[in-house]
C-alpha cells in the first residue's frame, strides 16, 4: 500500500513541483497518473521509488510510506527490494552490456541465490517469449526491444510495486503491444502498478483508476469507466493524447498513401499514383537510393522515387524497416549510400545534399552547439542577420528565450530551436526524425502547426514517425516503407 | 522452444586470469622489461591475444592483426638502414603499433567477453574495493555510448555545415565537446538513477548468476604468466 | 536527506563516466604523439582539453575520494594502453594532493578547483619518466628509428627539460582548468547541468 500524506516537494532550483498530495493506493491496484508535461507526474512516481528524496535533491515535506516503509527514513536500497521502475529512456537505464546479465542485475544486488535467479529468469523469458533477446548486446537492440528488456528485468525481481515512468515515449505500435502484455501479466500476479503517462488509451484495459495532475497537484480522479468514456476532444482538452494505439502502417485514410517497396525484386515501378491531379505537381526525384550494412543484404534499394514539392510527407513503416536510415541517407550523412537527388535542374550528391537538406534529429541535444538560442540561429544563416533571426524566433514563440542556453530549454523548445535554425539556413527540404516521441497533446499540436507553417513557407517536409495523431493532423501524404 | 539459462561462462578464461594476462602483457610487451632475455615469452605474449580472438571466432579481427604483424615485421626490416626524419616517424608509428596492438587486442577481448556482473564478482573475490570496480565497469559500459554520441554530434555538425576548419579551431572543439559532455552527463545521471533503483550500492555483498571458477586453460595461462615473472627475475638478479 | 560522507553508487558512476570522457579525449590527443614534436606537446594539449569535462566533474564532487579514484583509474588506463606505469604511481599521489587541496576549499572554491586540476593532471608528465630516468633503455628499444629521430627527441628532451615539462604541465593545467571554468559558466551552468 502506498500512502501520501500531505506531500510537498520542490527541486533544488525551481518552484514547487508537488503540492499537498494526499493519495492512497491499495495493493493490486493499477493507477494511471496522467497530465500534460510538467504537471508533476514523474515527480510523484519518483517519490514512490525513493529517487526523491534520496537521489534528486530538494525539499520534501509530508510523509510518504510504501508498504509500511517510510520513504524519507529508508534508503534507496531498502526501497529497491519492494519497488521496481521502468524509465522513459531505454538508452540510459541499463548498467550491464548484455541482456541476460541485465535481467539478473537487480536480484544479484540483493544477493539472491544464483539458482533462484536462474529459475526466475527462465520463468520470465518463457512467459514473454523472449529467448531471441537473450545473450545479446544492449547496444544492438532497437528501442522497443530495450524497453522489453527493462520490463523483464523488473519482472525477474521479487518486488511488489512497479513504477512505469512514461514507458511508451519511445515506443512504436508494436512496442506498445508488448508493453501491454507485460502490464497484463503483472496485473494478474497482483502487483501494484503506478504509471505516469500522457499517452493513455493503450492502458484503458488495465487501470483501476486514473489521477489527473495539473501544476503539481491532483486535480481530478477518474474511475476506469469514467476515463474510458471521455471523448477524444475531452481528452485533448485535458492535454492528453488520444491515439487509440493504431498501427500507422495500416493507416490508409485521410492522406494519400504511396507504397514504396524497399527491394526492387518484384516491381521496378515503385510508385502507385493514385490521383489525377498528381501529375500537375512538381517533384524532387530521388534516384539510386540504396543502403546496406556491411556484408548484409540491402535495407532498402529504391531505384527511383518521386517526392512531391511543398508537401508534408510522413514516412511510416514497421520497426526495423530502416526509416531512420532512410532519412540519414536522404540528407547525405551515410557515406555508404550513393543516392542522387534531382532538384529542378541540379543533381545533388551526398555532399550537396548535406548543404541543401536540414534534418531535425530525434535527439535534438546533438545538434545544438552554441550558448544562446539567438546565436544558434545566427550561425545557421549564410550571412548573419540579427533582425531576420529574431523574426524567425518570434514566429516560433522563441523570442523570449533568445538569450537562454539552448540546452536549458524543455524538449519541445529545443526542437523549435532546431527548426528555427533550419528555417534560417534557408534550405528547402527539412527532415524530422520522430519529432513527437514523448510529447503530450499540446506539444504535438505545436509540432504539427510548425510543420504546417513550414509548408506555407514553401518548404518540403519529410517526417519519419509512428505517431498516428500527427499524421492525421498534419501530413498530406504518407509513404509506407515496406 | 523452451528457454533455459546457461550459467556457464561463455568465454574461455576467468576474469581474474584475463587481468593477470593483461598485467603481464603490459609489463613485458609494452614495458619491454627484460629485453632480449625475455624474447621467447615476448613473442608468446604477442601472439596469445590473436589466439584468443580465434577462440572467440573473431576470424576477421584475428587475420587482420596477423596481417599487421607480418606487414610491420617486413617494414621494420626494410627500415634498418640510417633513416631520414620522415622514415623515422613512420618507423616510430610501426613500433608503437606493434607494441600496443597486442595489449589493445587483449583489452578489447576482455571487454567483449567479460560480463559486468562477472567482473564485479571476480574482483570482489580478489578483495578489490567496489570503489574501483564500479567505476571501471561504468567505463566499459560507457565507451560505446561516448562513441555513439560523438558520431551523432559529428553528423549534426556536418549537416549544419560547421565542420572542423583551421579558421575556427577553438569553436570547432567547443561545439564538439559541449554537446558531447552535456549529453554524456545526462545519460550518466539517468544511468545512476536506474542502477540505484535496482539496488546497486557500495560495499554490499552481491551474488552472480555466472559460474566463476578457474578451468584448465586458466591454469595454463596463470602458470605461463608466473613463468614470465620468474624468468625475468632470474635474468635480472642472477645472470 | 542523508548527507553521509560515504561514497554511494551515484558518486562512483559519476567517476566512471567522467573518467571515460577524459580517457577518450586523452586517447584522441595521444594518437598524434607519434610525431616527435607532438609527443612533447602532449603535456600541453591533454591538460588543456580535459579541463572542460574535469571542471564539470568537480561540480559533482562533494565527498572525499572521487578525485583520487579518477586519477587512479586514469593511471591504470594509461598503463594498460602503453604509457608507463609511472603514470599510475604519480597519478595516485597527485590525486591525493589534489583531493586535499579541493577539500580544503570545502569542494566549492573555484581557484582551488583549478589548482587541484592542475596538480592532479601531472600523471601526463609522468609519462616522460621513461625517457629521463632510463634514457638508454628507452632508446635501446627505439634504436631502429635511426639517429635522426633519437637526436630529435633528445634535443627536445635533455634532462633539464624534466622540471620544465612539469612546470609546463601544471601551467597548462591551470590554463585548462581556467578554460574549463569559462566553458562551465558559458554552457553548463546556463544549461543547468552543473
Amino acid at each position: 500500500m502506498i500512502v501520501f500524506d500531505n506531500v510537498c516537494f520542490s527541486y533544488k532550483k525551481g518552484e514547487e513541483s508537488l503540492s499537498n498530495i494526499n493519495l492512497k493506493v491499495d495493493d493490486g491496484e493499477v493507477v494511471l497518473v496522467c497530465g500534460p508535461s510538467g504537471c508533476g507526474k514523474s515527480t510523484l512516481v519518483r517519490c514512490v521509488n525513493g529517487l526523491i528524496p534520496h537521489f534528486y535533491e530538494g525539499e520534501l515535506k509530508g510523509k510518504i510510506s510504501v508498504n509500511d516503509i517510510d520513504v524519507s527514513g529508508s534508503t534507496l536500497r531498502q526501497l529497491s527490494k519492494k519497488v521496481g521502475t521502468v524509465f522513459q529512456n531505454p538508452r540510459s537505464q541499463f548498467f550491464n552490456v548484455d541482456t541476460t546479465s541485465e535481467l539478473a542485475f537487480g536480484c544479484e544486488n540483493f544477493n539472491m541465490s544464483p539458482e533462484n535467479i536462474e529459475e526466475s529468469i527462465n520463468r520470465v523469458v518463457n512467459k514473454h517469449d523472449m529467448s531471441a533477446l537473450m545473450d545479446r548486446s544492449i547496444f544492438k537492440l532497437s528501442g522497443g526491444e530495450k524497453q522489453k528488456i527493462a520490463c523483464a528485468s523488473i519482472a525477474v525481481e521479487p518486488i511488489e510495486i512497479i513504477i512505469l515512468d512514461e514507458p511508451s515515449a519511445n515506443l512504436d505500435y508494436k512496442g506498445i503491444c508488448e508493453l501491454q502484455k507485460m502490464i497484463e501479466a503483472w496485473k494478474e500476479e497482483g502487483k501494484t502498478i503506478l504509471i505516469a503517462e500522457h499517452r493513455i488509451s493503450y492502458l484503458f484495459p488495465y487501470i483501476t483508476r486514473a489521477l489527473l495532475m495539473e501544476k503539481g497537484s491532483i486535480k481530478k480522479e477518474f474511475t476506469s469507466e469514467e476515463i474510458r468514456s471521455l471523448s477524444k476532444d475531452e481528452l485533448h482538452g485535458l492535454g492528453l493524447r488520444a491515439d487509440d494505439a493504431k498501427d500507422p502502417t495500416k493507416l490508409q485514410d485521410n492522406s494519400e498513401t504511396v507504397i514504396i517497396n524497399k527491394q526492387i525484386d518484384d516491381n521496378c515501378n515503385t510508385q502507385n499514383e493514385s490521383n489525377d491531379d498528381v501529375k500537375s505537381r512538381e517533384y524532387y526525384v530521388l534516384k539510386n537510393m540504396k543502403y546496406s550494412y556491411k556484408g548484409e543484404k540491402p535495407v532498402f534499394d529504391i531505384p527511383e522515387m518521386k517526392i512531391p514539392k511543398g508537401e508534408i510527407i510522413a514516412i511510416v513503416g514497421e520497426n526495423g524497416a530502416g526509416k531512420s536510415t532512410f532519412l540519414r541517407c536522404l540528407c547525405g550523412m551515410e557515406r555508404r549510400c550513393r543516392a542522387k537527388l534531382d532538384i529542378d535542374s541540379e543533381t545533388l550528391n551526398n555532399r550537396k545534399r548535406r548543404q541543401n537538406i536540414y534534418m531535425v534529429m530525434q535527439d535534438v541535444n546533438h545538434q545544438l552547439f552554441t550558448d544562446s538560442v539567438l546565436e544558434e540561429v545566427l550561425i545557421s544563416q549564410d550571412k548573419e542577420d540579427k533582425e531576420e533571426a529574431l523574426r524567425i524566433l518570434d514566429s516560433l514563440d522563441l523570442k523570449e528565450f533568445a538569450d537562454r542556453h539552448p540546452l536549458s530549454l524543455s524538449g519541445g523548445q529545443k526542437q523549435r530551436v532546431a527548426v528555427a535554425s533550419a528555417i534560417a539556413s534557408g534550405r528547402d527540404i527539412i527532415l524530422f526524425d520522430e519529432p513527437t516521441s514523448g510529447l503530450d497533446y499540446y506539444h504535438m499540436l505545436q509540432v504539427s502547426d510548425i510543420l504546417k507553417s513550414l509548408k506555407e513557407k514553401g518548404r518540403t517536409v519529410i517526417i519519419v514517425t509512428h505517431d498516428t495523431e500527427l499524421i492525421e493532423r498534419a501530413c498530406t501524404q504518407t509513404f509506407l516503407l515496406k | 522452444m523452451e528457454y533455459k539459462l546457461n550459467r556457464d561462462i561463455h568465454s574461455l578464461l576467468d576474469p581474474r586470469t584475463k587481468l593477470l594476462l593483461l598485467f603481464t602483457s603490459s609489463i613485458f610487451v609494452i614495458g619491454t622489461a627484460g629485453e632480449k632475455w625475455m624474447s621467447v615469452f615476448y613473442w608468446i605474449l604477442v601472439f596469445l591475444p590473436v589466439v584468443l580472438l580465434f577462440v572467440e571466432k573473431e576470424w576477421k579481427a584475428g587475420l587482420i592483426s596477423i596481417a599487421i604483424y607480418i606487414g610491420s615485421f617486413f617494414a621494420q626490416r626494410a627500415l634498418q638502414h640510417d633513416l631520414t626524419m620522415i622514415e623515422s616517424v613512420f618507423a616510430l608509428m610501426l613500433f608503437i603499433l606493434t607494441k600496443i596492438l597486442p595489449t589493445v587486442i587483449l583489452a578489447r577481448y576482455i571487454v567483449m567477453t567479460t560480463k559486468v556482473s562477472e567482473f564485479l564478482t571476480a574482483m570482489n573475490k580478489l578483495h578489490v574495493t567496489d570503489k574501483l570496480t564500479i567505476p571501471i565497469s561504468v567505463i566499459f559500459r560507457f565507451f560505446p555510448t561516448v562513441a555513439e554520441e560523438y558520431k551523432s554530434i559529428t553528423d549534426a555538425m556536418r549537416m549544419r555545415g560547421i565542420e572542423m576548419g583551421a579558421k575556427k579551431a577553438g569553436e570547432a572543439i567547443e561545439y564538439r565537446m559541449v554537446p558531447l559532455i552535456a549529453s554524456c552527463s545526462l545519460i550518466g545521471e539517468e544511468l545512476s538513477a536506474a542502477a540505484m533503483t535496482r539496488g546497486l550500492d557500495v560495499g554490499k555483498k552481491r551474488s552472480c548468476i555466472w559460474k566463476i571458477k578457474f578451468g584448465l586453460f586458466d591454469w595454463f595461462i596463470i602458470i605461463f604468466c608466473f613463468a614470465c615473472f620468474i624468468w625475468w627475475g632470474i635474468g635480472r638478479f642472477f645472470v | 536527506m542523508e548527507k553521509s560522507n560515504r561514497l554511494n553508487a551515484k558518486d562512483l558512476i559519476n567517476v566512471g563516466i567522467y573518467t571515460a570522457i577524459c580517457a577518450v579525449i586523452c586517447c584522441a590527443v595521444a594518437m598524434t604523439g607519434v610525431i616527435p614534436i607532438m609527443m612533447v606537446l602532449l603535456v600541453v594539449f591533454v591538460p588543456i582539453l580535459t579541463g572542460i569535462p574535469y571542471m564539470l566533474f568537480l561540480t559533482k564532487v562533494k565527498k572525499f575520494g572521487m578525485i583520487l579514484i579518477l586519477n587512479v583509474l586514469m593511471g591504470i588506463l594509461m598503463w594498460v594502453t602503453g604509457m608507463s606505469f609511472y603514470a599510475l604511481a604519480v597519478g595516485t599521489v597527485s590525486g591525493l594532493i589534489a583531493e586535499l587541496i579541493y577539500r580544503s576549499g570545502n569542494y566549492q572554491s573555484k581557484w582551488r578547483g583549478i589548482l587541484a586540476y592542475a596538480i592532479s593532471g601531472i600523471y601526463c608528465w609522468a609519462n616522460y619518466f621513461g625517457i629521463f630516468f632510463n634514457a638508454d633503455a628507452y632508446f635501446a628499444t627505439r634504436q631502429k628509428f635511426g639517429q635522426d629521430y633519437i637526436d630529435a627527441v633528445t634535443r627536445m628532451l635533455p634532462p633539464w627539460m624534466c622540471p620544465v615539462l612539469l612546470a609546463v604541465d601544471i601551467a597548462c593545467g591551470i590554463i585548462g582548468g581556467f578554460i574549463g571554468t569559462k566553458v562551465l559558466k558559458k554552457h553548463f551552468e546556463k544549461a543547468g547541468i552543473a
